[in-house]
């Protein structure tokens, strides 16, 4: 164990930090206050994954025994269950409680699961059953902003990205199956969506608590779509001026809001950016190490410097 | 004063400053803090990454082929690291770290190679150890908690791969010895966490030991690896029972001392525990992969949901509500884990027949297809 207790009462007593400050961190040092917070995220996000995956299974492995309907209505019914707590939380004008707020996410999966089995045993669209994926993404929107839900907004936006055709993992960009070009191009629609629907959600609401879940989504969609343009001439003479703009938007970003998250984004997207317009120009292994060697440096430089610029702690 | 890295009052000032953010004065800590430069957790784990790949591009650029060229670039990151500390004064900022990990990893990878006699019957087992203690000496060097973690976990692994291991499994059971010392070294980093330190780093080293250590142990079980009942229960039942009975103790002193120490290590460990517990007590009540997952799951909500209500109200200090405002790691993880979740679950395309024009829409998890 260690305590920062001596360090905390010279600050106090040098007049440094005030009453209320070193109060309150003194009671954390000392473990006055302790806060489980992220012990019952990780507990409700394990129970949420375990469901999500065994039903999923459920939905493959039973649909001769079970039949069809009535796994649709009971899965339905079990993702209404879920959203019980969030209703009574909202009813009482009770602000969403962490667990009420996990199983509203369990309950968004699992109509996700639901609609998706239900397109692939009816075939309700037909040739349109990527519509549902847009039809997710209103439903869970809606649900989110009724319910104030950061988690569900995220669901949305993933789905929403997955109907422009963006996989909502960084691993997508890997097994990418359209060119390149036509790939970037999804990616930056769907990121421009995103960037005006938080630009009206902000106005709209100008204490919104989904600002943060829209920037970050926007700005990795953004930089894979430019990342994207990169590997592909013609594209790379749209893309590289784009990832320089973009680059910049992002740290400035950073540093006008103290989100370092943004500086990361700016320089480490940057550097893949560039290495992956330069490199296919490049013969041999040692000069094109050698080229990403550079990049690395100056990346880890750029990072280093403004991350001491931002307006955040540290000595 | 040390050149080489803070001193424990330096170290102290930096923590109180990380802790504090802007409530304190910057140039009031400068002095105290000797100087020494850190940065955020995002960036750091940025630049972390940066730094390792730097050196293994340089170890690239000078010649994957030749071995000596692992020494010489090992040196050179590790010397570029060691300038960065000295002259730059940087101190858990993560470049040098990555720099350092992965010089002292190719000078340890050089002494396994070159120094070290060649493998006696295809026996590695003291040319792992001697990598192992590259990492290990590379996170006390940094004083970085992860590093050495990592070497921790490495060296349990290496326990499970010793000849002695061999012999002592033969009579117990796969995996045993290398679990009982991951247990060992768990209980061990626990009681030494009672005690009070004055570099805070010290203290995050053992209470990443402590969090780690019972599931890294439990990872060296070979049930483990596998979902599927028959798998899972293909161990002796007094093996079992004893696997059972010692992450049961082990759980329980983790959850108590977690709660009487206000520690967050411990508690992580006690999770750790829980997950090991569920996957063995799977082979005693064999059920379908499904009917498991959705049984824990519940039981995992069940127990959120009672906790979230039970310390809504603060108890005794303890609360589930958040003390810290803004954005950290895992609150982008959680971000991230949600959107992962939601594209595990989402539709996919259908197969060919369906003649699929569609809007774009390229999901390929699982929901329907089961593909978990």
């Amino acid at each position: 164990m260690h305590s920062l207790e001596p360090e905390l009462r010279a600050l106090r007593e040098e007049g440094l930090i005030d009453d209320a400050t070193a109060g309150r961190a003194l009671a954390l040092d000392r473990g006055h206050v302790f806060s489980m917070y992220a012990e019952l995220r990780a507990t409700l996000y394990a129970g949420v994954l375990l469901v999500v995956a065994g039903v999923g299974i459920i939905l493959a492995r039973n649909i001769d025994r079970i039949g069809p309907l009535a796994i649709v209505l009971a899965v339905a019914l079990i993702a209404v269950a879920c959203a019980v707590p969030a209703v009574r939380a909202k009813s009482a004008g009770r602000p969403l409680p962490v667990a009420g707020e996990y199983l509203l996410l369990l309950g968004v999966l699992l109509v996700s699961a639901d609609l998706a089995y239900a397109e692939r045993q009816f075939a309700l669209l037909g040739p349109l059953w990527s519509w549902h994926l847009l039809l997710l993404a209103v439903a869970h929107a809606a649900i989110a902003y009724a319910f104030v839900s950061p988690l569900v907004l995220a669901a949305a936006l993933t789905a929403l990205a997955g109907w422009f055709g963006v996989g909502g993992t960084p691993g997508d960009l890997l097994r990418v199956s359209y060119s390149e070009a036509e790939f970037g191009a999804r990616a930056l629609a769907c990121a421009l969506v995103i960037a005006a629907w938080r630009y009206a959600d902000r106005r709209a609401r100008p204490e919104s608590r989904f600002s943060d879940v829209f920037d970050h989504f926007a700005t990795n969609l953004a930089f894979w779509g430019v990342i994207a343009w990169c590997l592909e001439w013609p594209w790379l003479a749209a893309g590289l001026p784009l990832l320089a703009a973009l680059s910049y938007a992002s740290v400035r970003r950073g540093l006008e809001s103290g989100r370092e998250a943004f500086l990361v984004y700016g320089t480490v997207y940057a550097a893949i950016g560039t290495c992956a317009a330069v490199l296919p120009f490049l013969h041999g292994a040692t000069l094109s190490l050698g080229f990403v060697l550079i990049v690395v440096c100056a990346a880890a430089t750029a990072l280093w410097r403004l991350r001491r610029r931002l307006r955040e702690p540290g000595p | 004063m040390s050149q080489w890295r803070p001193s424990p009052d330096e170290e102290r000032w930096l923590a109180v400053a990380s802790e504090l953010g802007a409530a304190v004065p910057h140039a009031a800590l400068a002095e105290r803090t000797g100087g020494w430069r850190s940065t955020g957790p995002l960036a750091r784990i940025a630049l972390f990454g940066l730094g390792f790949v730097a050196a293994v591009l340089l170890f690239g650029v000078l010649g994957f082929g030749s071995e000596t060229m692992l020494l010489v670039a090992g040196v050179i990151a590790t010397l570029a690291a060691e300038w960065l500390a000295v002259r730059k004064r940087l101190y858990a900022s993560g470049i040098e770290e990555g720099l350092t990990l992965a010089g002292f990893l190719m000078i340890g990878l050089w002494i396994a190679v070159e120094v070290l006699p060649a493998p006696d019957h295809g026996d590695t087992s003291l040319h792992a150890l001697v990598v192992i203690a590259a990492v290990g000496a590379a996170g006390l060097r940094r004083l970085n908690a992860f590093v050495t973690t990592c070497a921790g976990i490495g060296l349990i692994y290496w326990i499970g791969s010793t000849v002695l291991a061999d012999v002592l499994d033969a009579v117990t059971d796969r995996g045993m010895t290398a679990f009982a010392a991951g247990c060992v070294l768990a209980a061990l980093a626990l009681a030494l966490g009672a005690r009070e330190y004055r570099r805070p780093a010290h203290d995050r080293m053992l209470d990443w030991l402590v969090a780690t250590l019972p599931i890294a142990a439990y990872s060296q079980y070979p049930r483990v690896a596998a979902l599927e009942a028959a798998a899972v229960a293909s161990g002796t039942g007094t093996t079992r029972l004893i696997v059972v009975v010692v992450l049961l103790a082990l759980g329980a002193v983790m959850l108590t001392t977690g709660l009487k120490r206000r520690r967050h290590a411990p508690l992580w460990g006690f999770l750790g525990c829980v997950v090991a517990i569920a996957f063995e007590l799977r082979a005693a009540v064999p059920v379908s992969a499904e009917t498991w997952l959705i049984a824990w799951g519940l039981v995992a909500l069940a127990a959120g949901v009672a906790l979230d209500r039970y310390l809504r109200e603060p108890r005794n200090g303890l609360t589930s509500v958040s003390l810290k405002r803004g954005e950290g790691p895992l609150d982008l993880l959680q971000i991230a884990g949600s959107a992962l979740l939601a594209h595990r679950s989402a539709p996919e395309a259908p197969s060919a027949e369906h003649g699929f024009e569609g809007g774009g829409g390229k999901f390929g998890g699982g929901g329907a297809s089961g593909r978990y």
